[in-house]
């Protein structure tokens, strides 16, 4: 009954807003506009629109035909989707328990775990390269302490694929935790009482009342470390072997060290259609939550 | 209404302190950026302020670390951006910056041309660096070259190979205690490249020149070159693994996870001096022809503000105060010619360092040595074996 006289007065407001509304969300949408969309399309047409040997510009895909028929090109591209697929079956791996605990658990130890967590988002990925050299490096931290319960030496990481991937899960964890436990909040702990008391097990709860809650935040969770992964300069740089190396070193390589702005614009665009499709995912995610 | 103020008073602080600042340059203050290391800038803090600023009264030199090459080339762009418009680039000096860069910038008249600013030191500075890169917008002031840095305690210094055959030997016979950066990412390992190449081309830098570079010379002698890189790779540490830069390659020889690497002169000194190297640290130049290395240079943008200023510390730099200071105080060699450089010091040096510095012209043969190394040396490697 209650409800009827509030849903006018939303009515009419919303009615009465709409210029201020649009207004105020004119400011963003002309910003993304200024300093995405335009910048997008720019590099699509500089990497398309190009001079022929006479000097004259014309369509042409030709930096595209270079890149997919470079087989060194290809391998960096394959490199970065390898590392991206391992990151973050690795990341689910890790921090789905993590988020787990943190939603049932309480207590003193809990706030130390999601503390913990979280610490990575305040080391800056400079940092955490060399630190990560000196502890996985040649000699480093694990060497020693392998060596002190006379274990053999294991062959480091560092300089080899990797590296990048243990500094990248390392560094995502506190962005999929948070949003991941956040996902959690959603799952009421009635419900998660209830199907206790009809006889479900731990793995049935799981499996029915937590899992379909959850589907929508790991999916926001990936997509998000996805695109920071894909596009990862620092660690790869530090931390990853020689070649092939990563799209984002491979283009700061090609851009500075080459002076060749058109195929790094190209390396960028193929990186950019690689990232649409897992923003896509996220879109996707939350127009379903809303109509939800 | 005491929450009101506050709210008022912080909320007008805060906007105060969001909005953008608006900054000129300061009369009678050079806004210097270096791309360079930190024993550079420490060097400029201790040696060149105080000097230029005691001999000219009223000046201030505003040194501000610039990061790296790309940083150097962000505010080359605002300085460029600026060009042509009463716009102030807040930039008067780069230190260890390139005039090629950003992409057109000479065309369009950014960098002074030194050639025409009758700086009274410029006659005296080193032919060799001159020619170099043959552009008159950079001025060479320093230089510095490649050694090899080993661990005496499992080197003795009178076994270190002395030349590049011996070099080859000792990396073949000790695999995995060798290793050099990736030749972009840092001298040390460029000139180890660098000089590998040399070795497969007769040992004759004279080949090589700025404006002699054609593919299919260029495919030829940096394939031989290759070559020799191909075949030490498996005797490197970890079968073939390269470092990302300078600083990366003396902190495995630090961690003692390497008996032996190339780097700096220069840096290897303040390295050893700071205790990042230990004291048992060796250094070894090669005989039969040494390692290359590279003068650092100093580009003025025309539209500075103290464009004055800035070539007046150029030619000061020039000086052989600072000259000589650059071989005491900074372990690296001067810009000038060794002439002016003060006769004790020339004697005492003399031993140490090599009359002529080998150098790699810059433009395409450093471009396609470069991604030529990518291409051919850094993937055919099979490690895991």
């Amino acid at each position: 009954m209650s409800l009827a006289p509030a849903s006018g007065i939303v009515g009419t407001s919303e009615k009465r807003g709409r210029p201020i509304g649009l207004l105020l969300v004119a400011a963003p949408v002309l910003l993304i506009g200024w300093m995405v969309i335009y910048p997008i399309i720019d590099a699509v047409v500089t990497t398309v629109w190009l001079p022929d040997e006479s000097g004259k510009y014309g369509l042409t895909l030709r930096t595209y035909r270079f890149f997919f028929s470079d087989q060194y090109s290809l391998d960096n591209l394959y490199l970065t989707l390898w590392t991206t697929v391992v990151c973050s079956i690795l990341l689910l791996a890790i921090c789905l328990p993590i988020a787990l605990y943190l939603r049932f658990a309480s207590g003193r130890l809990a706030t130390y775990v999601q503390g913990l967590a979280i610490f990575p988002l305040f080391v800056p990925s400079i940092v955490l390269s060399y630190a990560l050299i000196r502890v996985l490096g040649p000699n480093g931290m694990v060497d020693m302490l392998l060596n002190a319960v006379h274990l053999p030496k294991l062959r480091s990481p560092y300089l080899t694929p990797w590296a990048p991937v243990i500094g990248l899960v390392w560094d995502h964890i506190p962005l999929v935790v948070l949003i991941l436990t956040a996902g959690l909040g959603g799952v009421s702990n009635q419900s998660v009482e209830a199907a206790r008391d009809v006889g479900a097990g731990r793995l049935a709860v799981f499996r029915f009342i937590i899992l379909p809650r959850l589907t929508n935040p790991i999916l926001v969770a990936l997509s998000f470390s996805v695109l920071g992964i894909f596009s990862a300069f620092t660690i790869p740089y530090v931390l990853g072997p020689a070649a092939p190396e990563m799209m984002g070193p491979f283009m700061q390589r090609t851009f500075r060290d080459l002076y060749d702005p058109v195929n790094a614009i190209t390396q960028a665009v193929i990186s950019f259609f690689f990232c649409i499709v897992f923003g896509l995912f996220y879109v996707r995610s939350v127009i379903r939550n809303r109509q939800a | 209404m005491r929450r009101r103020t506050f709210l008022i008073g912080t909320g007008s602080a805060l906007a105060a302190a969001a909005l953008p600042r608006m900054a000129f340059a300061e009369a009678n203050r050079i806004d210097w950026y270096t791309s360079s290391d930190q024993n550079i800038i420490d060097f400029w803090t201790n040696v060149v302020k105080p000097k230029f600023e005691a001999a000219n009264a009223g000046v201030t030199i505003n040194l501000v670390d610039g990061g790296d090459n790309a940083g150097l080339q962000a505010i080359a762009e605002r300085a460029l951006a600026a060009l042509g418009s009463s716009a102030d680039p807040q930039a008067d000096f780069f230190e260890g910056f390139d005039a090629r860069q950003p992409v057109g910038a000479i065309d369009k008249g950014l960098w002074i041309d030194f050639s025409k600013e009758n700086l009274s030191n410029y006659s005296k500075i080193n032919p060799l660096a001159i020619k170099i890169d043959g552009l008159p917008q950079n001025l060479p002031y320093r230089g510095s070259q490649v050694l090899l840095a080993f661990d005496t305690t499992k080197l003795p210094a009178d076994k270190a190979p002395k030349t590049w055959p011996d070099l080859v030997a000792w990396i073949k016979a000790n695999p995995g205690q060798f290793i050099y950066n990736r030749p972009d990412k840092g001298g040390s390992g460029g000139n180890f490249v660098v000089r590998a190449i040399y070795e497969a081309n007769g040992k004759d830098p004279s080949l090589f020149a700025v404006d002699n570079y054609t593919k299919a010379k260029g495919d030829e002698a940096l394939g031989k070159g290759f070559d020799i890189l191909k075949d030490l790779a498996p005797s490197l540490m970890d079968k073939g693994a390269y470092t990302s830069g300078n600083t990366q390659s003396i902190q495995l020889l630090g961690q003692g996870a390497v008996t032996m690497i190339p780097a700096w002169s220069d840096q290897a000194l303040s390295a050893i001096s700071q205790g990042v190297l230990p004291d048992t640290t060796g250094l070894v130049q090669l005989s039969d022809l040494g390692f290359p290395g590279n003068f650092a240079r100093i580009t003025i943008p025309t539209n500075g503000a103290n464009k004055a200023l800035a070539l007046k510390l150029a030619d000061f730099v020039l000086g052989e105060e600072v000259q000589s200071a650059v071989l005491t105080e900074l372990g690296g060699f001067p810009g000038v010619s060794w002439d002016y450089v003060s006769k004790d010091l020339r004697d005492k040096y003399a031993a140490l360092i090599p009359t002529s510095i080998p150098v790699w012209p810059g433009g395409d043969w450093d471009k396609n040595m470069k991604d030529g190394w990518y291409r051919n040396v850094a993937p055919n490697v099979d490690r895991s074996k």
